[in-house]
């Protein structure tokens, strides 16, 4: 008597190697465009929430109802800094001037965030100068992204807002898809654009948690909108996932459509090309059971190896788009990888469904027919 | 006369069997999930491409209805979206006072972000003269803005998150009344209101941020203007920066998804063909035991791939137009366009797909032995 099992769902799906490769890169790339476009939107709102998640601030104090940088006006009129700083519990208080613009070199530019800053203290100026110092009058920190980008280095003038800076330095993780950002000084940027401030950036003193002094700073200025840091990093990181929802959801719809698609076909004709051993199985005595979780089987494991292969391309295609585009990040993170499984899995039942009407219908007499 | 590549005559027996054909219309069903795949990969690149159409005529929307010849700005100024231009409202009058200047008006634009029904909504803030121009060109319901506490905003936004006209909506800290409904800008609404408003809004009384100009003499205007360091452009001008800050934002990852897009569409005719193949390899193999050779077997399987590739392209163009009515309804926001060029590189890129795929199939049937031909199964 023979002992043992014969993983059937694995030979029957693996039997024919080459069609099983073709099947699995089938599903690998269809998973691909959901992983790839999930990891530039989460690319993308890393990016545009480096300023804030950087920041040494506890609180952010705007202009009412403005919770956010990204395609966003703020103005507050100078006092608003000492009004701030007179709040109890307030360490620390750093206008932060800031505007779009373009910078340029040449023919060459690109759209910035422009930030006026103290250089004194430096608390809302650049994370971290690689290269170079912080500016002086009349300079600039230009990020090292789109210096790059620009092909000027420290030394050379770039175009601003109309006026010519020299760059004094070379800032780090500020340049995304959209835009770079540049620095300078407080009074420069106030001689072009008045002396209003966009955000007041304040820290809290020992013992004061940021929410409390969110709290207090919101009660003694009801005219601004006040954040933590974390709400702020929150609310900006929501624009690109509220801009990107709809994209994100037509792509992922039309991936896992052809993913269903190729693992379906893939099933169906492993399935019916196979329906003599069937048979033969049923013959001896499987059940349907027996029959439907072979098939759904080969379903998983199509889905799976797809599904690795797509992780592994995904990683693959965002280093080459970061290489090549050094403003794009492609970030594949746990979360989209089990999102896209999920999603996948489901796509595997859903393909399962019509070998598996075959396979449980399937005549046992089958097995003892010339082929 | 010899019979036509991808088919073959057999012996005296008159009369080509169009092998390729047969083989892929034994099993309809298979041939028509194929088709299928192929045909939502073309979708994909039909979609990308109208979208990318649809940007481009989109982000324009603004110059193309104004009517202006020319657009005076802050010097560095090259965009209308994203970089902010600040002039003071006493250019208006520097442009007024050149000769060939048959008018000029000031407008001032914005993005700004606003929260309805808890999601963010790009809007692009417009504030003109009301009664002059530069304001608000296409009101579909209601009337444009008269006071600086009136709004009219763009149709997608009132109608997905149903405001009408006589509502109100909170904008940088101030409420505005709907007065009237109006176009939409690209990925974002409009909303147009008073340049006072905008004044108030952002604290800077006495600026403007662009003066539009009508004229029939724009090269010698523009030449006077931007002598006095002013930045002077045109709509072409604006239309292509604009487009080129679009291209910087979507250009790496469109062309990705473009990418990824043609290889599934090669992966799965490869598939579907090299399976049709391998399950008749026995056929295949008295067509080799006949005398068959290599060319004509690449040829059989080049025309049996590139039948699937068709097969998908029609598909595709069925699956991409009831796509396209499906998100423009849904979604009005976003604008797919047909051109012809895109036809073009879809149905190039069906074809090119087709060839690709042809490689692994027709290596099945140059390695098959003749005497498949003589095996049961």
């Amino acid at each position: 008597m023979m002992t043992g099992r014969v993983p059937l769902a694995r030979k029957n799906l693996f039997q024919d190697r080459r069609r099983a490769a073709l099947s699995i890169a089938g599903v690998g790339f269809a998973l691909v465009l959901v992983l790839v476009l999930d990891g530039v939107f989460a690319g993308a709102m890393h990016q545009v929430t480096a300023y804030m998640r950087t920041s040494p601030a506890d609180v952010f104090v705007a202009q009412k109802d403005v919770r956010t940088m990204h395609m966003s006006q703020s103005a507050m009129p100078a006092e608003t800094v000492d009004a701030v700083r007179n709040v109890d519990g307030v360490a620390w208080v750093e206008g932060l001037r800031y505007t779009t613009a373009a910078v340029e070199a040449g023919d060459d530019r690109l759209l910035t965030y422009v930030f006026g800053y103290d250089t004194a203290t430096g608390r809302a100026g650049p994370k971290r100068i690689a290269e170079g110092r912080a500016p002086a009058a009349g300079e600039i920190v230009v990020d090292t992204t789109a210096a790059e980008e620009l092909g000027v280095g420290i030394g050379e003038t770039v175009s601003v807002l109309g006026q010519s800076f020299r760059i004094s330095g070379l800032s780090t993780n500020g340049t995304n898809m959209v835009n770079t950002t540049v620095f300078v000084r407080t009074e420069d940027f106030a001689n072009m654009r008045g002396t209003s401030y966009a955000y007041v950036l304040a820290g809290a003193e020992p013992g004061v948690s940021a929410d409390e002094l969110a709290r207090r700073v919101a009660s003694a200025l009801p005219e601004t909108t006040v954040q933590t840091r974390p709400e702020f990093v929150r609310q900006e990181a929501r624009i690109v996932r509220d801009m990107a929802a709809d994209v994100m959801a037509i792509m992922s719809v039309i991936g896992f459509l052809i993913a269903l698609a190729v693992v379906g076909l893939t099933l169906f004709t492993a399935t019916l090309g196979k329906l003599r051993e069937y048979g033969v199985v049923k013959a001896l005595g499987a059940g349907s059971g027996r029959l439907a979780a072979t098939v759904a089987a080969q379903a998983a494991w199509s889905v799976a190896l797809g599904l690795v292969l797509a992780v592994v391309l995904s990683v693959v295609v965002g280093a080459a788009i970061g290489a090549l585009t050094p403003n794009v990040e492609v970030l594949v993170k746990p979360g989209s990888v089990f999102r896209t499984g999920v999603g996948a899995l489901a796509i595997g039942g859903i393909a399962a469904l019509l070998p598996l009407r075959r396979v449980v219908r399937v005549d046992p007499a089958t097995a003892f027919r010339r082929p | 006369m010899p019979p036509r590549p991808g088919t073959i005559k057999i012996g005296t027996v008159h009369g080509a069997v169009p092998l390729a054909r047969r083989n892929l219309l034994a099993d309809p069903r298979r041939l028509a999930a194929s088709a299928g795949a192929v045909g939502l990969a073309i979708m994909l690149i039909l979609l990308l491409d109208g979208l990318w159409a649809g940007i481009k005529a989109n982000v324009t929307s603004y110059e193309d209805n104004v009517d202006a010849d020319l657009y005076v700005a802050q010097p560095g100024t090259r965009n209308f979206y994203g970089a902010i231009s600040v002039l003071p409202t006493s250019t208006v009058d520097t442009v007024r006072a050149d000769p060939d200047v048959d008018w000029a008006v000031p407008v001032r634009g914005f993005f700004s972000i606003v929260e309805l029904h808890s999601k963010k909504i790009a809007t692009f803030v417009v504030g003109s003269v009301p009664g002059g121009r530069g304001g608000a060109w296409d009101i579909a319901k209601g009337r444009a803005p008269a006071t600086d506490d009136e709004v009219a905003i763009g149709k997608v936004m009132a109608n997905r998150h149903g405001l009408s006209v006589g509502e109100t909506i909170d904008i940088m800290g101030r409420r505005f009344t709907i007065v009237g409904t109006t176009s939409d800008a690209f990925m974002a609404s409009f909303a147009f209101m008073t340049h006072a408003a905008t004044d108030a809004l952002l604290s800077a009384p006495g600026t403007t941020s662009f003066v539009l100009v009508g004229t029939d003499r724009p090269d010698a205007v523009r030449a006077r203007l931007a002598a006095t360091g002013l930045a002077v452009l045109d709509r072409d001008e604006l239309a292509e920066n604009d487009l080129a800050l679009m291209t910087r934002a979507w250009g790496v990852p469109m062309r990705v998804m473009v990418g990824v897009a043609f290889v599934i569409g090669s992966l799965v005719i490869a598939l579907t063909a090299y399976t049709a193949i391998a399950e008749r390899r026995r056929e295949y193999g008295i067509v080799k035991a006949i005398g068959a050779r290599g060319r004509y077997l690449v040829v059989l399987a080049l025309r049996q791939t590139l039948m699937i590739a068709t097969a998908g392209l029609a598909a595709g163009g069925l699956l991409f137009l009831a796509g396209r009515v499906l998100i423009t309804s849904v979604r009005p926001q976003f604008v797919v366009l047909a051109t012809s060029g895109s036809i073009t590189r879809a149905i190039a890129a069906a074809l090119l797909m087709g060839a690709v795929a042809a490689v692994i199939p027709a290596r099945r049937l140059a390695r098959l032995a003749p005497a498949t031909a003589y095996r049961g199964g």
